[in-house]
């Protein structure tokens, strides 16, 4: 059975359609990468996925469990770890602070109030290790440059070791050599977990996806290999307009 | 160990030493003086109790007071059942025959004890259930809770027959402690008051440093984010809330020990608001912090209101808005920035024979900075 099985999804933002009538199935294990034009509704899908946005019709189910009316948190526990578009760590605490929050395989309140103290301490620096920021381990989160920030959420992301990940844009604002092991260290997780990346950078996206999913008009435009996708008539009109 | 773990201990144990020590040594174990000292030790719980919901989760309380007055409240019902053979006399000037059935279970120590925390535990609690399933935050929480605290309020007053109304409780009985006859003109009595505030304070520093306080500032600086970890963000706020409201019951309880009457002025607008003041001035980041700046803005207000009666509140409120737009990380902020200071000088000192070699290490230590 599928990990991940999205049905007829369906989202209006006051008239605007912004997934429409959507479908996709994704395996345990994959790296699925999203593509599409600006507005298509990548970043919408993701939304609708992790709970940030309750979708208008349809259904999400992961793992055999229907997603739909869960919240947040709820999901969250369920598997399913969201990187943001805009790098979102928490800026006035160390970079250690950040993945003790990660840290998150016993999420309850009353666990928490249990819990002295930063947690475990050589599973962090193995992913910092990993990251490359074992030396700002110290640091303050708001001191960190740009790709330094994207590598401490996904490192948060390795932390919290959700079974689905959803990226979006993982690599804005990373330079060639920061992307390249971006992309290096997702392949290590395929198998392992499952990735949906929203990417615009091709040459990424190649070196990464499993499978490709084509988004135009928050429809499924076409879905395929890199080869199959770059090759594709439609795709081309939907980018270029012709 | 954490060095802010070790920071905060090593400030615990100073702070200990200075209330436990050398307070009562200058002020020559006097049992004015010092139930004088004691009040502002209780005031200091209530203000680390507002310092774990507004410096750890943000969520800034102007209900304090609420909680604080319940607390103080049970305690005055138990001593004022204790001064009276039957029905207490302001019952009996407003008509009421029987003693109401709320009143009953206070006759025990115990209950008062419990009801003191545990009330305003679940008042703060039931407010807070409703606000943060509704995900209400920042200066809405504010409001909420301060209309709360004025409709709570007027509400003490209005039920005079059984709280006394606009003249509280008075006439109370001193507190029997096990055997112990509380006279709280004794040293004792003091060190009473100062090991409460210990103990709340260790309660303080441990929320702080567990998960459990990570979590708070984690939702502080971005909730949202932190429900996507599978924090269920609504019960660590309301969680905080129960436990902030169940220190200020505490520190309502012995306030009224060492004023001996309880008074809806307690519940005021105005004392809630005082309450953020001291937190501001000491710092709301820090327990520790804010319990001093509680003790030292009262322990001001103390001297200066005698000479300065009527220009007192100005110079309260002048102090306040200059904390905020000078200081507003508090005394804490001002503190931990020396520190800070102080231990950069003495990283560059250390780095200085490396200044004078070639330019290539000099350019390594900058970026190693």
């Amino acid at each position: 059975m599928s990990q991940l099985v999205i049905e007829k999804l369906h989202v209006e933002f006051g008239g605007l359609r912004a997934v429409d009538n959507f479908d996709l199935t994704v395996e345990e294990g994959e790296i699925l990468c999203l593509l599409g034009p600006n507005g298509a509704g990548k970043s919408t899908t993701l939304d609708l996925i992790c709970g940030k946005t309750q979708p208008t019709g349809g259904s999400i189910r992961f793992q055999g469990k229907e997603l739909s009316g869960l919240l947040e948190y709820e999901r969250a526990r369920c598997g399913i770890g969201r990187k943001f578009q805009v790098p979102s760590v928490y800026k006035e605490m160390t970079v250690t602070e950040n993945l003790s929050v990660a840290q998150s395989h016993h999420p309850a309140m009353w666990k928490a109030l249990i819990t002295f103290g930063r947690g475990d301490e050589s599973s962090r620096r193995a992913v910092l290790d990993r990251v490359g920021l074992i030396e700002k381990a110290n640091e303050k989160a708001g001191n960190l440059s740009h790709g330094e920030t994207q590598w401490l959420e996904i490192a948060m992301l390795l932390t919290q070791d959700s079974k689905l990940i959803l990226m979006d844009e993982p690599t804005a604002g990373m330079t060639i050599q920061e992307t390249e092991k971006t992309a290096d260290l997702f392949r290590q997780l395929r198998g392992s977990h499952t990735l949906i990346i929203v990417e615009h950078d091709m040459s990424f996206v190649r070196r990464v996806a499993d499978r490709i999913v084509v988004m135009n008009r928050g429809a499924k435009l076409a879905e395929g290999s890199v080869a199959e996708i770059e090759n594709n008539a439609a795709v081309k009109t939907a980018y270029l307009g012709h | 160990m954490t060095r802010k773990l070790s920071y905060d201990l090593l400030a615990f144990a100073a702070f200990m030493l200075v209330i436990f020590l050398v307070v009562p040594t200058v002020y020559d174990y006097d049992g004015f003086e010092l139930n004088t000292f004691a009040r502002y030790l209780s005031l200091a719980i209530v203000a680390l109790a507002l310092s774990l919901s507004w410096g750890s989760a943000g969520l800034l309380n102007l209900g304090q007071a609420a909680t604080f007055g319940i607390g103080s409240y049970a305690m005055a019902m138990h001593l004022k059942l204790r001064a009276s053979d039957g029905l207490p006399d302001f019952m009996a000037w407003n008509n009421v025959e029987t003693l109401p059935w709320i009143w009953v279970p206070f006759h025990s120590l115990g209950f008062t004890i419990l009801a003191g925390l545990l009330v305003p535990a679940a008042v703060g609690g039931i407010i807070a259930t409703f606000m943060f399933r509704a995900r209400i935050a920042g200066v809405f929480v504010a409001v909420i809770t301060l209309a709360f605290l004025v409709a709570f309020q007027l509400l003490v007053i209005d039920q005079q027959g059984m709280t006394g109304g606009q003249n509280g409780l008075t006439g109370l009985a001193q507190l029997n402690l096990f055997g112990w006859e509380v006279d709280t003109y004794s040293t004792a009595f003091y060190y009473l008051v100062a090991g409460c505030l210990m103990i709340a304070l260790a309660v303080g520093l441990y929320v702080s440093h567990s998960k459990f306080g990570l979590i708070l500032r984690a939702i502080r600086e971005d909730a949202e984010r932190t429900r996507f970890f599978g924090y269920n963000v609504a019960s660590f706020e309301t969680m905080i809330f129960c436990i902030s409201a169940a220190l200020a019951g505490w520190a309502g309880m012995l306030y009224v020990l060492v004023l001996e009457f309880a008074s809806p002025t307690y519940m005021s607008v105005s004392f809630s608001l005082a309450i953020v003041i001291w937190v501001a001035v000491g710092g709301r980041e820090s327990v520790i912090a804010a319990a001093i700046g509680a003790i030292l803005v009262n322990a001001l207000e103390g001297r200066l209101s005698d000479v300065f009666v009527e220009g007192w509140n100005l110079m309260l409120g002048v102090t306040f808005v200059l904390v905020v737009i000078f200081m507003p990380r508090g005394l804490f902020g001002l503190v931990t920035s020396m520190i800070k200071m102080a231990t950069e000088r003495v990283r560059i000192r250390s780095h200085r024979p490396h200044a004078i070699k070639p330019i290539k290490a000099n350019s390594q230590s900058e970026g190693r900075r």
